[in-house]
């Protein structure tokens, strides 16, 4: 007789039948008659029905029964909130009843029933509980106020429970102890500014004493209500890590993965040169070996926190690698991630023994492992450069063994390990152009083609090999088409007689049989290059290329450190912050390490290298054609208008337009570099610098590109210097701005770009000035209207008054900005430029300009020296007055020209000044006369700022 | 944090189903399991999200445990616990089939009760929760051709009848408090070993490791003693006697082991629980 019978069909009427059974008189049928609605209701059958008639059962001594009614209720009293009243009085009793098993089941089912009514009669009932003499009792009473809490968090905070809660932290029994703090902490997420669980040193010494003797569930509630604590100093924090480093040894991976996160915390904060820094480092490594060899899902979580922890922490287990060598019978799931660890473990010392590893699982049945495992290869490759060349010949061992998927996946390789060592390993290319044949994988067809075109001068049939490939042009993948058409344009450049056809013909189909934009519009940029300046073209061609590196396929620094914060959590395992997947208040929290010294050096952008790379080239073309340039411009730029352009045009238009041909540039040159924010900013400096540069040889073709980058300036009315960032991301948790002053038709104005760095939404922006010395004030709220999701960026103009509250700042200009945004409030200082002070209505007039010269002391006089200015008087006479420096008159004496101007400030402060340039001499002197003779330093800065751009 | 627990068969049927906290319906049951199986070959499977909802689960027994979590909990912490929970039904079930799932499922709701409170683990400790379950365990009593061979030719003593029979050691724990005398105690020793050989011959790596299971159903057990070889050396410590030696990288040893004589004498002291005892030692 077994209980499966339960579970047999359904006749009809077995709701009738269960119903007399449960109303029967002997103990033994009624509890058979239960266990039968149970098992309907497991296998997901509506006995609700006879709700009812379960709770007539539930006044019994057999404590089985009152289990399995109390299950019953569970399940069903949510869609029965009235009849669940019923149950109330058993309830009530039942807590009082002699037996603490029968206490603790009683709070513990009450809980469990989610019905506002039932909860009002919870109280009397859990307070007596809370304060019960039985350990057992308590600890269940502790989690019944987490519970209640979530059904109803007022009548908790009004009954008092929450202090209750607090005063069992302290209590005898470890067991109580831990599920308060487990307790507390759910409660203290909802309330993230409540100190509910006020952790200082006493509650933390508790806390530690009852991690001892807990079991080891309770332990891990205390390791994670550690992690959230802050220590004082580092000798705090090593006296908690002294304390939690037993726990390492522990049977249960939870309690170890727990300690180790307390410890990786925590240890941020010690000095690198103690010893205790070291022996802890040491202390680390045994527990995550240890972790290797539980079963395959707890390896899986394993090995992805042991990622985190290696790309944080090498040095912990770099002696290690061993233990990451694949076993034949691990799950694929858990050889990937192994694969990972290798390479990321890879060095000088250990290589030898990966490569024989790697070229091993190279040659296993598995499909998927096989490939990764010749990335792997390729990947050591990239990171320890002395082992280029055994991974190379390893490679080639490979390529050998003909196996399809194997040979595809070595040449995508081999071609990362051409870019990264060039010039190095191309005596390999024959033996790669032997398997053209046999490659049908788009990526190994594109790294195939890419190989050819980039070393076609020394494949002799290289023409014949790519017009092969051209025959079915249009059944390619547009990876292939891509890298065709610039392999045979690269051909082109470098074997112009013979190949002329070929690049007719590829530039034809790229651009008139082909519907792809991006196809199209690159053809289109080759071909106006090729047809315009074969030079210049050859120069972007066949740029040198940025060098990849092997940190590609790092975590972003800021993510890792969040993510090292949540070692142990699911966050560890998706490698994703937790807001990514929790949804609500719970868990999303922002967790930062707390060290500052990790997070000074951890951000750095790796786009620099490739921005610098690219940048060089605009500049190299212009002198040599300026027609080219004027016509590349044009193309992708809307011509100027006199009449109004739009704000931040001037700045903007050109990045733009660099920013194409960068974009361009960038798909030519590399074809996997990825435009990167940091390009636009790479092209900051060079349209500043144009200008300039053009200003003396001003001929009839050039004119019009001058105006184009300097002409929009000019009807602006002033001289525009790049953003500057003011505020970097990793000052503001996340939040980056940069901006400029700038000031337009009589409106001063603070254009600033925000950026998101961070993984959150930020909203909620507002923006206030401190006192500053020219009454600097917003003249309308921050418009920020969206809120900002990671990664974007957006540009917002803040229209400014001089009507602010005074005070005088040092150095004059300096101006204290706070933004506040929903996650915190942020300050930073910048100087604006004295110019966007001076009035339109600057200009003196001749005879008040003498009168005042005069009138104003010698002693608040300055002069000052301007060096290496090579603009005429006149040049600079216009460029001045596109700040509202105006120039009253002009003097030549012998060969000095002296320039007499005026300029007004906003708070009425007249300065007048005098140029003297002399034709040849590149340093120019300026004397400046003023009542307030403080703003002469701003002023001269501002007029070299102006002339020297 | 757990927010419930639910067992299934390998063919999706329910077999258990147990919400801890209201924050999901028993629907997630089937998304489950049509995620699970539609899961590609180099997909991990151990952590799978459905909206904010977290499963985790592991097979034992040809069962899928699952334990599915809202928050941004340890999933340690959940596969341990499956992992523990598979062990504790087997210990009160005797073994670990669909059917005695099934057919103990009173058993399994009261120990999940007990073991799980408002999706926080309390004690998975069989000496701690004997004083909490009521519920008997039901055993199948399947047919058995070792039980058959048992039997000697005409009812001759044959030399296995001298041994137990491997099924002896799958039987409920709690089983053993009424059939009252019958005080047994099974020491199992285990050895994998793996090694790896390159396809040219050469010894690539072999690692053997080891662990010695105790199953012990003396309702209350004294202390008993386990003696290992006296050559017996852990990690690079000095070797010991003169015979050949037996030299293990790393030992872990269950909690209820005391170590005090093992320094010395090598001899473990347990006093075990009832159910299983787990000590392994992992020798290379």
């Amino acid at each position: 007789m077994t209980d499966s019978k339960y579970f047999t069909t359904t006749k009809k009427g077995e709701i009738f039948e269960l119903k007399a059974e449960l109303n029967s008189d002997k103990k033994e049928k009624k509890k058979e008659a239960v266990k039968k609605v149970i098992a309907s209701m497991t296998v997901g059958k509506d006995v609700s029905a006879l709700f009812p008639d379960v709770v007539n059962c539930m006044q019994t001594d057999n404590l089985e029964l009152k289990k399995l009614v109390y299950l019953y209720l569970m399940n069903y009293a949510k869609s029965q909130p009235d009849m669940a009243i019923m149950a109330v009085n058993t309830f009530v009793k039942d807590c009082e009843d002699l037996n603490p098993l029968i206490r603790a089941l009683a709070v513990r089912t009450m809980g469990c029933i989610r019905v506002d009514k039932i909860t009002e009669y919870l109280c009397e009932p859990l307070r007596k509980c809370l304060k019960d003499e039985d350990p057992y009792v308590r600890k269940t009473a502790a989690v019944c106020v987490a519970k209640l809490h979530d059904i109803n968090a007022q009548l908790v905070e009004d009954q008092g429970f929450l202090d209750t809660l607090k005063d069992l932290i302290s209590d005898s029994n470890p067991m109580v102890v831990a599920n308060a703090v487990a307790a507390l902490s759910e409660i203290a997420e909802s309330h993230p500014n409540s100190n509910l669980l006020d952790l200082n040193p006493q509650t933390i010494n508790k806390l530690l004493t009852a991690l001892n003797e807990c079991t080891e569930w309770g332990q891990i509630f205390i390791l994670d209500c550690l992690a959230n604590y802050t220590p004082r100093d580092d000798r705090e924090s090593q006296s908690i890590c002294e304390r939690v480093t037993p726990r390492l040894s522990h049977a249960n991976s939870a309690v170890v993965l727990s300690a180790v996160k307390v410890l990786m915390k925590f240890m941020e904060m010690l000095p690198k040169d103690l010893d205790y820094y070291g022996t802890l480092l040491k202390k680390l490594a045994p527990p995550l070996v240890t972790l290797l060899s539980a079963e395959p899902e707890l390896q899986y979580v394993a090995l992805r926190n042991i990622n985190l922890i290696v790309q944080r922490r090498p040095e912990i287990l770099k002696h290690e690698m061993k233990v990451f060598f694949v076993k034949y019978n691990d799950p694929i799931y858990v050889k990937l991630e192994k694969l990972d660890i290798m390479i990321r473990l890879a060095s000088q010392a250990n290589i030898a023994q990966v490569l024989a590893e790697l070229k091993e699982y190279a040659t296993e049945v598995d499909v998927d492992f096989v490939r990764k495992a010749v990335r792997a290869i390729g990947r050591c490759a990239i990171k320890v450069e002395q082992s280029a060349e055994r991974c190379v010949s390893t490679l080639l061992d490979l390529i050998q063994t003909k196996v399809n998927y194997v040979v595809q996946e070595a040449i995508v390789v081999i071609k990362d390990i051409f870019r990264k060592y060039p010039n190095k390993y191309e005596s390999v290319i024959a033996t790669l152009c032997e398997h053209l044949e046999s490659l049908d994988e788009p990526e190994a067809r594109a790294a195939m083609i890419w190989i050819v075109g980039e070393y076609a001068e020394r494949i002799d049939n290289a023409d014949e090999l790519l017009e092969s490939f051209l025959e079915g042009f249009h059944d390619e993948s547009t990876q292939v088409q891509l890298q065709l058409l610039t392999a045979i344009v690269k051909l082109f450049l470098k074997k112009p007689t013979e190949t002329q056809e070929l690049v007719q013909q590829v530039l034809s189909l790229a651009t008139q049989d082909s519907d792809n934009p991006d196809l199209r519009d690159r053809g289109y940029i080759y071909w106006r290059l090729l047809s315009t300046d074969p030079v210049a073209a050859k120069e972007v061609v066949l740029a040198e290329k940025p060098l990849i590196s092997e940190e590609t396929d790092l975590i972003e620094p800021t993510l890792l450190e969040e993510l090292i914060c949540h070692i142990g959590t699911l966050a560890s395992v998706y490698h994703k912050p937790p807001s990514a997947f929790v949804e609500g208040s719970r868990g999303v929290q922002h967790k930062r390490l707390a060290g500052s010294a990790g997070s000074g050096e951890s951000v750095e952008s790796p786009d620099t290298g490739s921005a610098a790379g690219v940048s060089e080239a605009p500049p190299a073309v212009i002198p040599s054609q300026g027609d080219l340039l004027g016509d590349l411009l044009n193309l992708d730029l809307t011509p100027p208008t006199a009449t109004g352009p739009p704000p931040a045009a001037a700045p903007g238009m050109q990045l733009g337009a660099m920013d194409l041909l960068g974009g361009g540039l960038d798909s030519l040159l590399g074809g996997d570099i990825g435009g990167s924010p940091a390009m636009g900013a790479g092209f900051g400096a060079p349209p500043a610098a144009m200008p300039a540069s053009f200003n003396a040889p001003v001929s009839g073709g050039l004119d019009d590109l001058f105006d184009l980058g300097g002409g929009v300036g000019m009807t602006m009315g002033s001289y525009t210097p790049p953003k500057t960032v003011w505020l970097p991301a990793m000052k503001a948790k996340g939040l980056e701005i940069s901006g400029v002053f700038v000031r337009r038709s009589g409106v001063i104005q603070m254009e600033m770009t925000l950026s998101n760095k961070a993984m959150s939404v930020m909203s909620d922006f507002a923006i206030q000035f401190n006192r500053n010395s020219f009454g600097l004030a917003p003249a309308g709220p921050l418009q920020i209207l969206t809120p900002l999701s990671p990664n974007q960026t957006i540009e917002a103009a803040l229209p400014l008054s001089t009507v602010g509250p005074v005070m005088k700042m040092e150095p004059l200009n300096n101006l204290q900005v706070a933004v506040k945004n929903n996650i915190d409030v942020f300050y930073f200082s910048c100087q604006y430029p004295i110019s966007m002070l001076f009035l339109e209505d600057g200009k003196m007039e001749r005879q008040v300009f003498l009168a005042t010269w005069k009138d104003i002391p010698n002693e608040n006089e300055s002069q000052f020296q301007i060096k290496d200015c090579h603009l005429n008087s006149d040049a600079a006479s216009n460029k001045l007055q596109g700040s509202n420096i105006f120039t009253i008159a002009k003097r030549t004496v012998e060969g000095q020209d002296m320039l007499y101007q005026s300029m007004k400030l906003t708070n009425g402060i007249w300065v007048l000044a005098e140029l003297r340039v002399q034709a040849g001499n590149p340093n120019y002197t300026i004397s400046l006369k003023c009542r307030a003779p403080e703003v002469s330093q701003c002023v001269f800065q501002n007029y070299e700022a102006v002339l020297k751009n | 944090m757990i927010s419930q627990v639910f067992i299934l068969s390998s063919k999706g049927d329910h077999l258990i189903y147990k919400d801890f906290r209201g924050e999901a319906g028993s629907d997630v049951i089937n998304v489950f399991y049509e995620k699970v199986t539609a899961l590609p070959g180099d997909q991990p499977p151990v952590v799978m999200s459905h909206g904010d909802l977290h499963f985790v689960h592991v097979r034992q027994g040809g069962l899928y445990w699952v334990a599915t979590t809202t928050a941004d909990s340890s999933p340690f912490s959940l596969i341990e616990f499956l992992n523990r929970l598979a062990c504790l039904v087997q210990d009160y079930c005797g073994t670990l089939t669909e059917k005695a799932v099934q057919m103990n499922f009173a058993l399994i709701y009261e120990l999940l009760d007990e073991v799980v409170d408002y999706g926080y683990v309390q004690s998975m400790s069989s000496d701690v929760l004997k004083n909490f379950i009521q519920t008997e365990a039901v055993s199948p009593r399947p047919f058995s051709l070792f039980q058959l061979s048992n039997v000697g030719l005409f009812g001759a003593e044959t030399q296995q009848s001298k041994v137990a029979p491997s099924s002896a050691a799958s039987r409920p724990i709690q089983s053993s408090r009424e059939q009252g005398g019958k005080s047994e105690i099974f020491v199992d020793v285990i050895e994998r070993m793996s090694v790896v050989i390159g396809s040219n011959g050469v010894l690539m790596k072999a690692d053997v490791e080891g662990e010695i299971k105790v199953k012990c159903y003396m309702p209350n057990c004294s202390e008993m003693r386990i003696g290992l070889n006296e050559e017996f050396s852990i990690g690079k410590s000095q070797l010991r006697g003169y015979g050949a030696a037996v030299r293990v990288d790393e030992v872990s040893f269950h909690q209820a082991v005391k170590l005090d004589e093992f320094d010395n004498n090598r001899i473990l002291r347990l006093s075990p629980s009832q159910g299983e005892v787990k000590n392994t030692l992992s020798i290379h």
